[in-house]
């Protein structure tokens, strides 16, 4: 079924039930992947999947349903469930369907261009056997895949608001497993667009990664300088950014609430949220509600501007809506990164003097509290020794509230490392250096 | 859902260019849910999901695709990219289907997408209010209450054809404690879940949820940090067996014993436990969170025995690792749904009650932790590394349990805290989790009774 035969088949249901305002957002996919297991391509998977999402005002109340079966008789039950469970919301939000913004800007992401399966398996097998060539330690185990995807999304409403975009992406990753004096290691590394020199480098970076973790040692518990990876403090910066919602704010549920126009951060300290970030492939030009998209700063100089508003949380609080509202009224940000400072990462490792660098955390999703910003997560990286990178150390934790030490990052790194997207987020920083943090080893 | 003969000739397709095995997986699912935030009702949802992944195999490679267009000329087109991804020979393959009906040993009284919404409103509010009435310094409470009705569909080239439903529910509940000043915050859970339909709630009782919820946040409020160091740990029932889970449960799934990239290769027949420990893995506990009637793949669940008395006994395998590892399924072929392909999983796992007395095992400790109650983790399964959070912890002073710790974690071997785990008691209970792996999120029980680790790191400040 085509988007547009399920709009009209909703349109028609809704007229019949007397649904007056209400919103269709419907999404079509692919995706296809190549997996390489002992220099074979072992798996390849091709996937279709679309989707309708609805949601309708009945009696002031939202609500939403959606669904993957695409028949008439369907549809037109899956407007009712929607009306049905608007009927049960006790809450006073205003809620709205939006009649659009005056205008939207386009996105500067290329075209989405469909990679054919045999371009992907070659990418796949080319990145495995160059794995296997970069060192005698590489052993089987180690894995590389190449995946692509193109999604469409359409809106519609009752407005008569018509939106369309179109995100896709190539990359490839590889899982490196070494084996060196009875040690088994790994290391995982991405790339975007198969075709890019990162691509390329992905084998020798993937593999010296593991390497380098081989020998670890175990570190005395106690207070360290520490000079966090980019990529890491990234997942730091995801794991509460649910604390930059207008929502969370207004529910007691954020530590950030309230503090419009004051300092939550050190003074070098820049946060922005870009929808359209060059470079990134999947961008937006409209939220989930049709709101017109833009980059905005939300910390600047160490000040919090603006939290991030869905249309429902700015007519709460007499604001505007900053284009960040998501399905099922949650808010989330877009290309949501701390700006680079002026350091290399070497001029980090010297200032941190003696310390260690963390190039990995885990377990975020249990060891961060995303309420109260307390944070104590398995780490891995290497010592800091009178300011340079030495040997390797595992087991351990870092530990800290994320609010306070956003207040005590002493600098920055000049690159911003950016993450995979998940949908239309993603999560971005440079290499940060925090004194005295407490580490749990031995 | 789809006729027996069009699904023959979809795995005709599929097997036509030179496939050893195909097999179709079609779903048809309901989820509902219905959230409370800030003294009411705020959403209620529902979400159909639809659709059809097909696979094959030639040996161990395998290709699996994908639609949600479940016409003839939808799957045929679907079993067609599945067989040209495949292989180039030519075959002529007729498929007989026969169908066959496993027995449900987890019948369901109430399907609660069937009854009206305000009967699931009203248990979700009894849940959360009790929270928010405990203490005023509760100023927050968040409630979800989500049920699945899982309808599937598994025909393959071997002739079976068979189908299978499957409901369960969860409530979720978590509250936040906010201090007189308003200068700190702190938050607690508690969510259970069961294999049945709105039956679950009349053996756990809604209300006990909430104060459950409430009770944590406010011992957490009244904490001061943990400690951070090694030391000594007892690990208390229910959701501390994310333990096992983490450390050990994922390094046996065929998943990574298959690929040679587990810490646990190799080792059957082999002590890799302290002999206090025995672990099974047992997919057919009636009403259980992660009990199914049969797996992903259409292999009935069982009860394995992993781990007996510290020695490795078996591993989770699926079809696929059944290949590779050139031994027996055990019924652990699990999926999201027909988006992901299967792997092997976990279902309902658990550490077996011991030979120590409760008492015992606090009563020795001189120096050390009491988690009472813990969070989610997580675990590298070449090398075993595993980390996981404490939700609510105790120091413990000279065998008594003290005052309460707030931001653990624990992190360790997976192989070093199986051989430390010196102490087992018994009063074995099981929590929910929902575990994330490649084939997507799906719902596992963890267990043990209280046990003690002697040694390892707490993360904290």
């Amino acid at each position: 079924m085509s988007f547009n035969e399920i709009k009209d088949i909703i349109i028609s249901a809704c007229k019949k039930h007397g649904i007056e305002e209400y919103e269709v957002y419907y999404t079509v996919g692919e995706d296809i992947s190549a997996e390489t297991l002992k220099q074979e391509v072992s798996a390849f998977s091709s996937g279709e999947s679309a989707k309708v999402y609805f949601r309708c005002l009945v009696d002031g109340h939202m609500g939403y349903a959606s669904s993957s079966y695409f028949d008439a008789d369907e549809l037109e039950a899956l407007v009712l469930r929607a009306a049905d469970n608007a009927k049960v919301i006790e809450n006073n939000d205003v809620v709205v369907i939006f009649k659009g913004s005056e205008s939207y800007a386009k996105t500067t992401a290329p075209e989405p261009v469909a990679i054919e399966a045999a371009e992907l398996k070659k990418c796949a097998l080319d990145l495995q056997k160059a794995t296997y060539a970069v060192d005698s330690a590489v052993v089987d185990g180690t894995q590389s895949i190449a995946m692509s995807f193109k999604n469409e999304m359409y809106l519609y409403n009752s407005h008569g608001l018509e939106l369309s975009n179109r995100v896709g992406m190539s990359g490839c990753y590889v899982v490196s497993v070494v084996n060196k004096d009875g040690e088994a290691r790994d290391n995982f590394e991405f790339a975007e667009n198969i075709y890019s020199e990162d691509a390329k480098n992905l084998p020798a970076k993937a593999v010296k990664g593991a390497l380098d973790k081989i020998g670890a040692s175990e570190i005395p518990t106690g207070k360290y300088n520490v000079v966090i990876d980019g990529a890491q403090m990234r997942s730091l910066l995801s794991a509460f950014s649910s604390a930059f919602s207008a929502k969370n704010a207004l529910l007691g549920m954020s530590r950030l609430a309230g503090k419009e126009g004051q300092k939550i951060a050190a003074d070098i300290v820049t946060i922005t949220d870009d929808p359209m970030r060059e470079g990134c492939p999947v961008q937006t030009h409209f939220d989930d509600e049709g709101v017109a998209t833009y980059k905005k700063t939300v910390v600047e100089n160490g000040v919090l501007k603006t939290m991030l508003y869905d249309l429902t949380t700015a007519i709460k609080t007499g604001k505007e809506t900053t284009g960040n509202g998501r399905r099922g009224g949650n808010i989330a940000p877009y290309n949501f990164g701390i700006c680079a400072g002026g350091y290399t990462l070497d001029e980090l490792f010297a200032k941190a003097g003696n310390g260690i660098y963390v190039t990995g955390v885990k377990g975020l999703h249990a060891g961060a509290n995303p309420i109260t910003g307390d944070f104590s997560v398995e780490s891995e990286g290497f010592i800091i020794k009178d300011g340079k990178k030495a040997g390797p150390i595992k087991s351990f934790t870092i530990a800290g509230n994320f609010f306070n030490m956003l207040m005590e990052i002493d600098s920055l790194s000049n690159e911003v490392k950016w993450g995979i997207p998940g949908g239309f987020t993603v999560f971005g920083s440079p290499d940060v250096l925090v004194k005295d943090m407490s580490i749990a080893g031995k | 859902m789809i006729s027996r003969i069009l699904l023959e000739d979809v795995l005709a397709v599929a097997m036509s260019t030179g496939a050893d095995f195909a097999e179709v997986y079609a779903e048809k699912t309901r989820n509902n849910g219905i959230r409370f935030l800030d003294g009411k009702i705020d959403t209620a949802s529902d979400d159909m999901v639809s659709g059809v992944g097909i696979r094959a195999f030639i040996g161990t490679r395998t290709v699996y695709a994908t639609t949600t267009d479940l016409s003839r000329s939808g799957l045929i087109r679907c079993a067609r990219a599945v067989a040209d991804a495949l292989g180039e020979s030519k075959a002529s393959v007729s498929i007989n289907l026969t169908e066959r009906i496993f027995p449900n040993i987890h019948p369901v009284k109430i399907v609660p997408g069937s009854t009206p919404i305000s009967t699931r409103t009203d248990i979700l509010k009894e849940a959360c209010f009790a929270a928010k009435e405990r203490d005023e310094k509760i100023k927050q409470v968040m409630g979800n209450l989500s049920s699945v009705d899982h309808t599937i569909l598994i025909a393959n080239s071997e002739g079976l054809y068979t189908t299978d439903r499957h409901v369960r529910t969860r409530i979720a509940v978590s509250a936040v404690a906010v201090s007189p000043d308003g200068s700190d915050n702190q938050s607690g859970s508690a969510s259970p879940g069961r294999g049945m339909g709105l039956e679950m709630f009349d053996f756990i009782d809604p209300k006990s949820i909430g104060i459950k919820a409430a009770d944590q946040a406010l011992v957490n409020l009244s904490a001061d940090y943990c400690p951070a160091g090694q030391m000594t740990v007892a690990i208390e029932n229910g959701f501390g067996g994310v333990i096992f889970h983490e450390a050990c449960g994922h390094s046996l799934e065929a998943t990574s014993v298959g690929t040679g990239t587990s810490q646990m290769c190799g080792k059957l027949g082999q002590q890799i436990a302290n002999v206090k420990v025995t672990a099974i893995d047992d997919g057919t506990i009636p009403g259980a969170w992660g009990s199914v009637n049969i797996d992903d793949e259409g292999h009935p669940t069982q009860r394995n025995v992993l781990i007996e008395n510290g020695i490795l006994k078996s591993y989770m395998i699926d079809r696929l690792g059944s290949r590779r590892m050139g031994m027996a399924m055990t019924g652990n072929g699990r999926r999201e749904s027909f988006m992901y392909e299967p792997t092997s999983r976990m279902t309902n796992t658990f550490i077996a009650n011991g030979p120590d007395k409760n008492e015992d095992i606090i009563a020795s400790i001189e120096y050390g932790l009491y988690a009472k109650s813990m969070g989610g983790g997580s675990v590298n399964p070449l090398t075993g590394e595993f980390n996981f959070g404490v939700s609510e912890g105790y120091i413990v002073r000279n065998g008594k349990i003290c005052e309460p710790v707030r931001g653990a974690s624990l992190v360790g071997t997976g192989s070093q805290i199986l051989m430390d785990i010196d102490m087992v008691g018994q009063n074995l209970d099981t929590a929910q989790g929902m575990c994330g792996s490649s084939s997507g999120s799906v719902p596992t029980d963890v267990g043990q009774p209280l046990i003690r680790v002697s040694k390892i790191t707490v993360g904290g400040r």
